[in-house]
């Protein structure tokens, strides 16, 4: 069997993401930089994150460690009730195509694969075997994105915004608690950001899904429940918009 | 500042270029160097291995054997250029393949066509230089040391003077200037073409329908569809395929060639000399039959004797004492003797024609061809124990009496052909040459006659050698010997001459046997190159997967369905069809080894899947030290 066999037990926590203190440092040239600096953040259920702060700050390093691409040199992080520390690289691997959903600023999808095969994909890495129902699932996905004429179209015959669609697709297509997007409307036009937006802020209201997204976009910054600001690895302020906190 | 920053022009352009692209630039010129060190080492070794053997086979063997294993090593020495040569040409197209994003950035920005075409170019013209030359150099000091210290690269094979040398030239050379006339018509054809057609990625105006239905087998599991969709999606899958598929097929027909030849080499001298045959003969006889049994392997002189003297002869009535035995199924009546005999074309005439529709008609006259010593054999051709590989059959009861049948070793020089046109001259009488056969017996020197016809030329009423088919049972050697010894006669098998000459054809087609070996090593070599190539440009999309939750299984099995499948395809179609090329179409009258077939397949399949194995455990690997980081834009 080459589907993704491990079911990870999650609990149902009340926090998403749980960071207390965690530091990331890389070797470059041999010398230690630091990438994050004793982070302590944490993001409810059904909240929208949004981590802000200039290039080179720490955004996607937070993001990586989330989704358990990376661990944290220092610190506790748990993810979705995890410990990402206490966990293998198989076990992540299994974690994260079961409960994560990932959306690139580069949309990263698989080049031979055609938009719905890209979305069928994910389930498949799940571990979801019955072909006829993520058949069902995916057309409804790219009918959501609003791509049902362009499904079967590989990735370099579509533009950047029709991409991203896949790509929101795709982050859906394993029904994830925890949705990661990194600098989502990085690379499109003003029209289309808004697009990839109004997709977003749907993902929440219609699905009730946990959102963590960098971004330098205002639109996203605006929607979010919680926005975190870096500076040189170290988290400058926490800030809960007033809509929230009332 | 570094020297190569404050390069200008073309050379400033490569040196920046190589250097940017690093692991990529490496990989071109790592496998282009290897494919040319192979071919031209295996060529060099191939006209060394042929130099002794043609040393060697002037002293033993036969001309029809030697013929056998010289016109082995040709092809494939052939087949193996041509693999050299596809494999050059498939890594410098898609080395340039590589390079087709770049040129389109570079046009796009501006360059003049004619300079970027010039600066490209030149880049090509420094990896397949460079590979060319460390190529040949390091082929040149692989085979040095394998030959040390008798070199021999100036010595002739066939029409080639100086062959060793002639290849260590030729074969750099030539592959040079095919990749290079391959690079160039590339980049002519991607700078001519317009720069929005470079930039779009490879994918962009592939039509998914004109492939059909992408194979999907669920019982294999996502990692295997996906794979199937990977590959026959893949731009250059169909060029990949047929360049794979042809070196496969080559190399295969290189390999169980060799086993075939050998097989049948070995086949043809037990044909002549079968096992389970008695020698019965009178002690000198014996010796000296022995000895000219044993020509074939060995290059001990033979004494001269006088093989009709009265005390050698065996009387027809004893003769068919030993036909009486149980145990004995035949007895091969012989009469052998040595002879100068003299061969010769015989009148004939000859048509040409001309322009329009006059045919000239002459008459060619009889032209002697040369005189030689030859062992002669009287036999009884109902009664031979032989079962040779003959051109045109053996004599049979109802021949000519002065008919002859000629050992391989005296076509081409005593015996001409056509065979129905050559004579023997020997004991004053003319014998008509009927068919020529591969026989060992006095290394190919011999000729074959109706024993009554010898009977009569030599004036004699007997034999002087008897070869008696035998079961496998001791009671009939002892039976045998009993009687042998009652007429002063000794008995002596002839399985050891047969081994003999076995052995020494064995150890020929040892040394041979490198020749298929490191072929398929050639061809290992591509397809690593192949994958290299596939798995490196394929790379951001495996990192995806493993981003998205591809554990370490799901992406070696996809590494291995993607390596493997290719792999597995073209073996499907090359292996048959190059067992079909060895068994029907290489060599007259094979003997084919159902086991030898399988392990050349064996080998070769297993030599094969286990560089895809390794290639995708590498990669996998590799795979596995990549974090987010490394997913390019």
């Amino acid at each position: 069997m080459d589907s993704q066999d491990e079911e990870i037990e999650v609990r149902t926590p009340t926090l998403a993401v749980d960071f207390v203190g965690v530091s990331k440092e890389y070797l470059v040239s041999g010398k230690p930089v630091k990438a994050l600096a004793s982070i302590s953040l944490n993001v409810k259920e059904g909240e929208v994150a949004a981590i802000v702060g200039p290039s080179g700050a720490g955004k996607t390093t937070i993001l990586n460690i989330i989704a358990g691409l990376e661990k944290p040199s220092q610190g506790e992080a748990r993810v979705l009730g995890l410990d990402l520390n206490e966990s293998n690289e198989h076990s992540l691997s299994a974690f994260r195509s079961a409960n994560i959903g990932f959306i690139f600023q580069s949309y990263n999808l698989v080049s031979t694969l055609t938009a719905e095969e890209n979305v069928e994909l994910m389930m498949e890495l799940a571990g979801w075997s019955d072909s006829g129902r993520n058949e069902k699932l995916t057309a409804e996905l790219i009918i959501m994105v609003g791509l049902a004429d362009r499904a079967k179209h590989l990735p370099a015959q579509l533009s950047g915004g029709e991409q991203q669609r896949v790509a929101i697709a795709r982050a859906m297509a394993n029904d994830p608690s925890l949705i990661l997007a990194d600098e989502p409307t990085g690379n499109l036009d003003q029209r289309t950001g808004l697009e990839i937006v109004k997709l977003l802020s749907r993902l929440k209201v219609e699905r009730g899904k946990t959102l963590v997204v960098t971004t330098h976009d205002d639109r996203i910054v605006e929607m979010a429940d919680v926005i975190f600001r870096l500076e040189n690895g170290s988290l400058e302020s926490v800030d809960r918009p007033a809509r929230v906190r009332s | 500042m570094e020297v190569w920053r404050a390069l200008i022009g073309p050379l400033g352009f490569a040196a920046k270029s190589l250097r940017r692209r690093g692991f990529h630039a490496y990989l071109a010129f790592l496998g282009l160097t290897l494919t040319i060190a192979t071919t031209t080492f295996l060529l060099l070794l191939g006209q060394d291995l042929a130099t002794r053997l043609g040393i060697d086979s002037t002293m033993r063997s036969t001309f029809g054997i030697s013929w056998l294993i010289f016109a082995y090593l040709v092809l494939a020495l052939g087949l193996i250029g041509i693999v050299g040569l596809l494999s050059a040409s498939y890594l410098v197209s898609s080395m340039i393949s590589q390079r087709m994003r770049d040129i389109g950035v570079i046009k796009a920005a501006g360059a003049l066509p004619r300079r970027l075409l010039s600066y490209v170019t030149f880049e090509a013209f420094v990896v397949i230089f460079s590979s060319c030359l460390v190529g040949a150099l390091s082929a040149l000091l692989i085979y040095a040391s394998w030959s040390w210290p008798s070199i021999s690269l100036f010595k002739q094979i066939g029409p080639i003077p100086n062959a060793g040398a002639t290849v260590l030239i030729v074969v750099p050379l030539i592959s040079f200037l095919l990749s290079y006339m391959i690079a160039s018509i590339r980049v002519r054809r991607i700078v001519g073409s317009s720069s929005v057609n470079a930039i779009s990625k490879q994918l962009f105006d592939l039509d998914l329908q004109s492939l059909g239905k992408p194979l999907r087998i669920k019982r294999l599991g996502s990692a295997f569809n996906l794979a199937t969709r990977n590959v026959s999606r893949d731009r250059a899958f169909n060029k990949t395929l047929l360049c794979v598929g042809i070196c496969i097929f080559l190399s295969m027909v290189v390999l169980s060639g060799a086993l075939v030849s050998s097989d049948t080499s070995a086949s043809y001298v037990a044909r002549a000399m079968p096992p389970h045959v008695l020698i019965v003969a009178n002690s000198n006889i014996y010796n000296q039959y022995v000895s000219l049994g044993t020509l074939f392997s060995r290059t001990a002189p033979v004494p001269s004797i006088n093989y009709v003297n009265e005390s050698y002869l065996i009387t027809p009535q004893n003769a068919s004492v030993f036909r009486a035995i149980p145990g004995v199924e035949t007895v091969d009546t012989r009469l052998i003797t040595m002879s100068s005999i003299t061969g010769f074309v015989k009148a004939h005439f000859a048509s040409n024609q001309d322009t329009g529709e006059n045919i000239n008609t002459q008459i060619i006259p009889e032209v002697d061809t040369g005189s030689a010593q030859a062992l002669i054999v009287g036999i009884d051709p109902s009664n031979a124990t032989g079962d040779w590989y003959t051109s045109d059959g053996f004599l049979q009861s109802n021949d000519a009496q002065y008919t002859m049948i000629a050992g391989d070793s005296l076509i081409g020089n005593i015996v001409q052909m056509p065979l129905n046109l050559s004579q023997i001259s020997a004991f004053g009488f003319r014998y008509d040459v009927k068919s020529a056969l591969v026989d060992p017996l006095n290394y190919g020197r011999v000729l074959y006659a109706p024993v009554l016809t010898l009977q009569r030329n030599l004036g004699v009423n007997g034999y002087n050698v008897l070869l008696l088919k035998v079961n496998n049972n001791p009671a009939v050697l002892s039976a045998v010997t009993r009687l042998a010894n009652s007429y002063g006669l000794v008995v002596g098998s002839q399985d050891p001459i047969l081994n003999s000459n076995l052995a020494f054809l064995n150890s020929t087609w040892s040394y041979i046997f490198l020749i298929p070996i490191l072929g398929l090593t050639l061809t290992c070599g591509i397809l690593l190159s192949y994958l290299a190539t596939n798995f490196s440009r394929r790379f951001n999309d495996y990192v995806v997967l493993k981003v998205l939750g591809a554990n370490v299984w799901y992406r070696l099995k996809l590494l291995l369905w993607e390596s493997w499948g290719v792999l597995a395809i073209s073996m499907l179609i090359a292996i048959p069809v190059a067992w079909a090329v060895s068994i029907f179409f290489l060599i007259p009258d094979p003997s084919v080894s159902v086991a030898d077939l399988e392990l050349s397949t064996i080998v070769s399949a297993s030599a094969l899947s286990g560089v895809s194995v390794a290639s995708a455990a590498i990669y996998s690997r590799r795979l596995g030290l990549t974090t987010v980081k490394d997913l390019k834009p």
